[in-house]
């Protein structure tokens, strides 16, 4: 039988071996520098000063780079659109606000479990909306955004829709900014990380049969209802967790940041600008988008015309380089091997 | 007890319109499998004209519907030209299809926005104020013509996909886009029709909506969660479906709204779509999905 078959030829242990002789020495270094070098930046403000733009944008880099990975496990590797992902951020970011305004725990300790709130919340929904697929199942993702902004704009213990504000952070304005930094840098590093081992994984080959034709991945015995489910949790409890340290960076939570439909659509944006199902797709994407955005808001300012850009740098990638960045240079043998993936 | 009646009468009294606004998305999907996100933007559109009409020429926004629904098509024959000619028989349209309309919502919004700032709008006629009674019940004027328009509306287009050798090449498309293009219907010329059909249905929705509800350009996200709820619930691609599902969210909704708040109202559309999704996730009317 054909499934068998490909099964087969993309098994993940001769896959993971062939990438090993594909130069997982020379990229391994190149990444570890990266990573290392990132790390330092915040004792670069402390030494020199003056680096707090820089620590602003990249912690907001890192944020969007665990969204984007986190959106890819549903959107790219299962294939199942979701415009809906900002209500796990506004439920991890509250959850996590909750606890501090009330009872006084901090954000810091609090972020697994704001995560594993939104994942709690992923299932459920999932459980529902994942009967469907396709256009219904988009839908449905959309509706879910509405029924939390309702629900939460008329619910007066969070706030309701004027906000909840937060006590602002003991710590002086030089280094308010590091411990957040280092958290979403933290978030960052685990969301690509495991991206990276479900994509290399039976779990995540079994997404990608999913994407590519959910009926033969049945036929061939992938508990397909399972397997979207769960990664349509984990997908949650990644974003949940950004939620929660936002908020905390902000100190001010209201429905309308956390639930604008502009958080979801740079999420959808980045991750196929960069190259849906892939592992450095959704990276790449966020630092591109972000870097492309900053130039827009310096160049035209105006909120409204940054939504039009948005739009039109969506529908422009969509008609003319649907693979992504990441994808497109694949094919042409033209990708970079520090970028190579899976 | 008389209350409940009035607010069974109110519920109906909306049915009608969220008919016509729905109408032009299920028609789109049903002919070419395109969700149009955008489709409440381009209410937004036609709105704003009429706003402009109303509030400069002191043009009725009924009369309106004679130029906006004419504009309206005209945009939408370019947007399928530029956005959706080529993409047509592409594999995975459905998803394509969600993400370029979503990205051409994004880019009406932005533009509304830019042109006419985020200030709420809407237009005030006479009607606007006016009360229709029936006994001891009554239907605001504006409501009452609204819904009678938009059925109206929706005969005459039911009258014209029925009888008419271009309805009959559109529902021939619905049924089977194959087969039709075998039988020599023209379907690329058809799709571009139902493209400017379903924006004309959403032009004059936008017309009449500014007297009804307040709006403002990011409105429409409201708009459209709302309108593809409703699809789903009626079977998507099924017009009667659209048009069942209207009339029973449009009374629920005002009885969630009669007992706990016009700021709950919207939800029974969203909760409407998920108990659908557990019990019969192809719609009351919808055929069984495709793989």
């Amino acid at each position: 039988m054909t499934p068998l078959t490909i099964s087969k030829k993309s098994n993940p242990e001769t896959e993971m071996s062939g990438m090993n002789q594909l130069g997982l020495k020379t990229k391994f270094p190149v990444v570890a520098g990266l990573v290392l070098l990132l790390a330092l930046v915040p004792l670069l403000h402390l030494s020199l000063g003056g680096f707090g733009y820089w620590l602003h944008m990249l912690l907001y880099t890192f944020m969007y780079i665990a969204m984007a990975s986190a959106w890819n496990i549903i959107g790219g590797f299962a294939g199942y659109i979701s415009l809906g992902h900002n209500v796990f951020f506004a439920v991890g970011g509250y959850f996590s606000a909750v606890l501090l305004v009330y009872f006084d725990i901090s954000p810091f300790l609090t972020t697994p479990l704001a995560g594993l709130a939104a994942m709690v919340l992923g299932i459920v929904f999932g459980l529902i909306s994942l009967r469907t697929r396709g256009p219904a199942f988009i839908i449905s993702t959309i509706a879910l955004t509405m029924v939390i902004k309702i629900a939460f704009d008329n619910w007066d213990y969070i706030g309701g829709s004027n906000g909840i504000s937060l006590p602002l952070s003991s710590l002086s304005n030089e280094v308010v900014k590091i411990p957040f930094y280092f958290a979403f840098y933290a978030i960052a590093l685990v969301t690509v990380y495991s991206s990276y081992r479900i994509r290399h994984s039976k779990f995540g080959l079994g997404l990608r049969a999913i994407a590519q034709d959910e009926m033969k991945a049945e036929l061939a015995g992938i508990q397909t209802r399972q397997y979207k489910i769960m990664a349509f949790g984990l997908s949650g409890f990644f974003v949940g967790m950004t939620g929660a340290i936002w908020g905390d960076y902000l100190t001010f939570l209201r429905p309308t940041i956390f639930l604008s439909i502009l958080v979801a659509a740079k999420l959808v944006l980045m991750t196929v600008l960069g190259g849906k199902g892939t592992v450095s797709g959704p990276v790449l994407g966020a630092i591109l988008f972000i870097l492309i955005n900053e130039f827009f808001v310096t160049v035209l300012g105006g909120s409204e015309l940054n939504i039009v850009a948005t739009g039109l740098l969506l529908a422009v990638v969509l008609l003319f380089f649907p693979k992504g960045i990441v994808g497109t240079l694949k094919d042409k043998g033209l990708l970079p091997q520090f970028l190579d993936w899976g | 007890m008389n209350a409940l009646v009035q607010v069974l009468l109110l519920g109906i009294a909306l049915g009608g319109v969220y008919a016509l606004m729905a109408s032009g998305l299920t028609l789109i999907f049903g002919v070419m499998r395109i969700v149009n996100i955008a489709h409440a933007a381009f209410m937004m559109i036609s709105a704003y004209i009429t706003f402009w009409a109303f509030t400069v020429y002191q043009v009725d926004p009924i009369v309106s519907l004679l130029f906006t629904m004419p504009i309206m098509f005209g945009l939408g024959v370019v947007i399928y030209r530029v956005f959706f000619a080529s993409i047509a028989g592409s594999e995975k349209l459905g998803e394509l299809s969600v993400l370029l309309t979503f990205s051409l919502a994004l880019i009406l919004e932005g533009v509304l926005g830019y042109l006419f700032t985020n200030t709420y709008r809407s237009t005030n006629p006479d009607y606007a104020i006016k009360a229709i009674l029936f006994g001891p019940f009554f239907i605001p004027a504006s409501q009452l013509y609204a819904t009678v328009l938009s059925l109206l509306l929706l005969v005459v287009f039911w009258i014209f996909l029925r009888y008419s050798r271009t309805g009959n090449a559109i529902r021939a498309t619905t049924q089977n886009r194959e087969s039709a293009r075998i039988v020599g219907v023209d379907v690329e010329r058809i799709s571009m029709i139902v493209f400017g059909l379903g924006t004309a249905l959403a032009g004059a929705s936008g017309s009449l909506m500014t007297f009804l509800f307040s709006f403002y350009p990011g409105k429409h996200w409201e708009w459209i969660a709302i309108l593809l709820s409703l699809i789903v619930l009626g079977g998507m691609g099924s017009m009667f479906g659209a048009l069942i599902g209207a009339f029973l969210l449009a009374i629920a909704s005002s009885y969630v709204s009669f007992y706990f708040g016009p700021n709950w109202s919207p939800i029974t559309f969203f909760l409407a779509l998920f108990l659908i999704l557990l019990i019969r996730p192809q719609g009351l009317l919808g055929k069984k999905m495709e793989a």
